[in-house]
């Protein structure tokens, strides 16, 4: 599923860039946001494959951000990011149907398993 | 001395008091009882020659022998009365009057025998009955003297006795003053100081009891409160490191999102970098190594605000400016707001005068204050910090306003008592009476509203550091 669209939206713009180069290595394209109302401003011009987001931001919450995709765009897989791991978080965010949890940091290469399997579900 | 003793001495000198004033009215009571019987003595003494003139007069009238008779009997039974007080008549007119008196009875006598001797001629002869008359009145002259002259005597003891009592009176209410005064006003001095001195301690300023430690009891707890406040100085810091330390453990639910983005970060570039190293050009590289070092740099800085906070420090007071400390406490808490998902606002007066604290103390106290605000607010609650010079232009104030819950009016007075808590088993107590304690010691006021269901205020005033505002 190489050239799908995948979204990065997390307020620490590092971990957009190295996402980006990353990825962009493999294939993909990537478009990284560091709040979260442009980038759903973004989701409603156009369809992502995967959206990889923060769960604590400034502006929006992720958990809103998860919630907003999964209610317009049920079929884009929504990967969450944090730093703030707590059990609540994780069941509250698999109640609102996330495709995957991960704590920070995050294993670039374990992202990109997880991506890629999502895109072949 | 020791108070049970002055109460002893006390008692002992009232005891010796009364022991005095008993001796001398028993005294004079028997003085009293004495001439009294003296008195009813002269008395019957006087009745008796009273009797005796009207048995003289009978006689001289109608001749009638047997009175004569009469007039003896008594006569011996007045001696025998004469002789029997006879110290006590001395004593009343002196002995020259008790001779005297024997005299004329002795004459009275005298001229009765005389009479008796010559019956046949007495009822005429004139100067017989002259001589018997005479002796016969002086001699009831002299005992209604002696009478009046006893009553009198009595009546002057009495009116004696009535002016001794009201000096005794007017002395033992002199001494109980004097007693009251050396014994209590030291005592009554010493308690003041003691309550003086606990209202000091309960507002978190540890002083000493004034004036000297006494021997007595009281001295014993003026001492005994001295040594506490030494005691809770010395502990204080340790509650104050203790607190902090609290503070610090709940800052660190905040500090592990704080530290994760920027590990997160240097991880990511570092394994960026491993992957396309063949490809990057050394800008690239360049860039990346900038990013990680500036990443290491933030953690730096947040492990080394965290010590900062949690190390002990020697109080060092200084000018500081308000909104700079609100600002440093503000930036340590940041994170935890986020996490909590509290909003926080911040309101900060330009241009305010310093104040002379110790910068690191008053940190701590806005960091307990924002702490406590997170922990009785759900998400989306609200924090709001304001700085602004008090009304009357004598004190900076810093205002901590939460929409948590609030305090109820049966809690409220008893914030800043030591060890008060609502979190139950959660929370020591001692936060906000350490924090009361740091603001009392900076000459300052911390105060507190709140409404139930609405929020909580607190008010941190600060005296304005005239030397240099």
């Amino acid at each position: 599923m190489n050239g799908a669209r995948i979204m990065v939206v997390d307020d620490e713009k590092i971990v957009g860039k190295m996402i980006k180069a990353s990825f962009e290595q493999d294939g993909y394209t990537v478009e990284t946001f560091s709040d979260a109302n442009p980038a759903l401003a973004r989701l409603e011009e156009e369809k992502f494959a995967v959206v990889i987001t923060d769960l604590k931001m400034k502006d929006i919450d992720g958990m809103q951000v998860l919630e907003t995709i999964k209610a317009e765009s049920p079929e884009t897989k929504v990967i969450m990011i944090t730093a703030f791991a707590s059990m609540d978080a994780a069941i509250e965010a698999l109640r609102k149907k996330v495709d995957d949890f991960f704590p920070k940091p995050i294993k670039i290469k374990d992202l990109k398993l997880c991506v890629k399997d999502l895109l072949s579900e | 001395m020791k108070i049970v003793h002055k109460i002893m001495w006390a008692n002992i000198i009232n005891i010796i008091f009364i022991a005095l004033v008993y001796l001398f009215a028993v005294q004079f009571l028997e003085l009293i009882l004495a001439k009294l019987q003296f008195v009813e003595i002269a008395d019957d003494l006087n009745a008796s020659f009273l009797e005796m003139r009207l048995s003289e007069k009978n006689y001289f009238l109608y001749g009638d022998e047997t009175v004569l008779k009469e007039i003896k009997g008594k006569l011996d039974e007045s001696i025998n009365s004469i002789t029997s007080v006879q110290d006590s008549i001395v004593r009343a007119v002196g002995d020259s009057k008790y001779k005297e008196l024997r005299r004329s009875v002795e004459e009275y006598k005298a001229a009765i025998q005389q009479v008796a001797a010559n019956i046949a001629s007495a009822t005429e002869d004139t100067s017989m009955q002259e001589t018997v008359r005479d002796s016969g009145r002086k001699l009831r002259e002299f005992s209604a003297k002696i009478v009046s002259l006893e009553r009198k005597k009595v009546n002057d003891i009495i009116s004696h006795s009535k002016k001794v009592l009201f000096y005794f009176f007017c002395v033992a209410i002199l001494i109980a003053m004097a007693a009251t005064y050396l014994f209590f006003s030291k005592f009554l001095r010493s308690l003041k100081g003691i309550e003086k001195t606990a209202t000091c301690i309960s507002q978190g300023d540890f002083c000493k009891v004034e004036g000297t430690v006494t021997g007595d009891e009281l001295g014993s707890v003026m001492a005994a409160i001295n040594s506490m406040s030494e005691e809770l100085d010395s502990r204080y810091e340790q509650i104050v490191q203790s607190r902090k330390l609290a503070s610090l453990g709940i800052l660190t639910a905040g500090v592990a999102h704080e530290l994760g983005n920027p590990l997160n970060n240097i991880a990511l570039v570092a394994q960026t970098y491993l992957e396309l190293a063949d490809h990057l050009s050394k800008e690239d590289t360049i860039d990346y190594m900038r990013t990680i070092e500036e990443e290491t740099h933030r953690i730096e800085k947040i492990v080394q605000d965290l010590l900062h906070f949690s190390k002990p420090k020697q109080p060092n007071s200084k000018a500081t400016e308000v909104n700079s400390v609100v600002e440093k406490s503000f930036k340590l808490v940041h994170n935890m707001l986020h996490v909590s998902g509290i909003d926080a606002r911040l309101n900060l007066q330009e241009g305010l005068p310093h104040v002379f604290i110790d910068e690191d103390r008053i940190q701590e106290v806005i960091v307990n204050l924002i702490i406590n605000a997170i922990e009785v607010m759900s998400p989306g609650g609200v924090i709001s910090l304001k700085t602004y010079l008090e009304e009357k232009g004598d004190y900076v104030v810093i205002e901590v306003e939460d929409t948590g819950e609030g305090i109820t009016a049966e809690h409220l007075p008893h914030i800043f008592d030591p060890f008060f808590t609502t979190k139950g088993v959660r929370g020591t107590g001692l936060g906000l009476s350490v924090s009361y304690g740091i603001i009392k010691n900076h000459k300052g006021n911390m105060k507190v509203e709140s409404k139930e269901g609405v929020g909580t205020t607190f008010f941190i005033e600060l005296p304005v550091h005239r030397l240099i505002a």
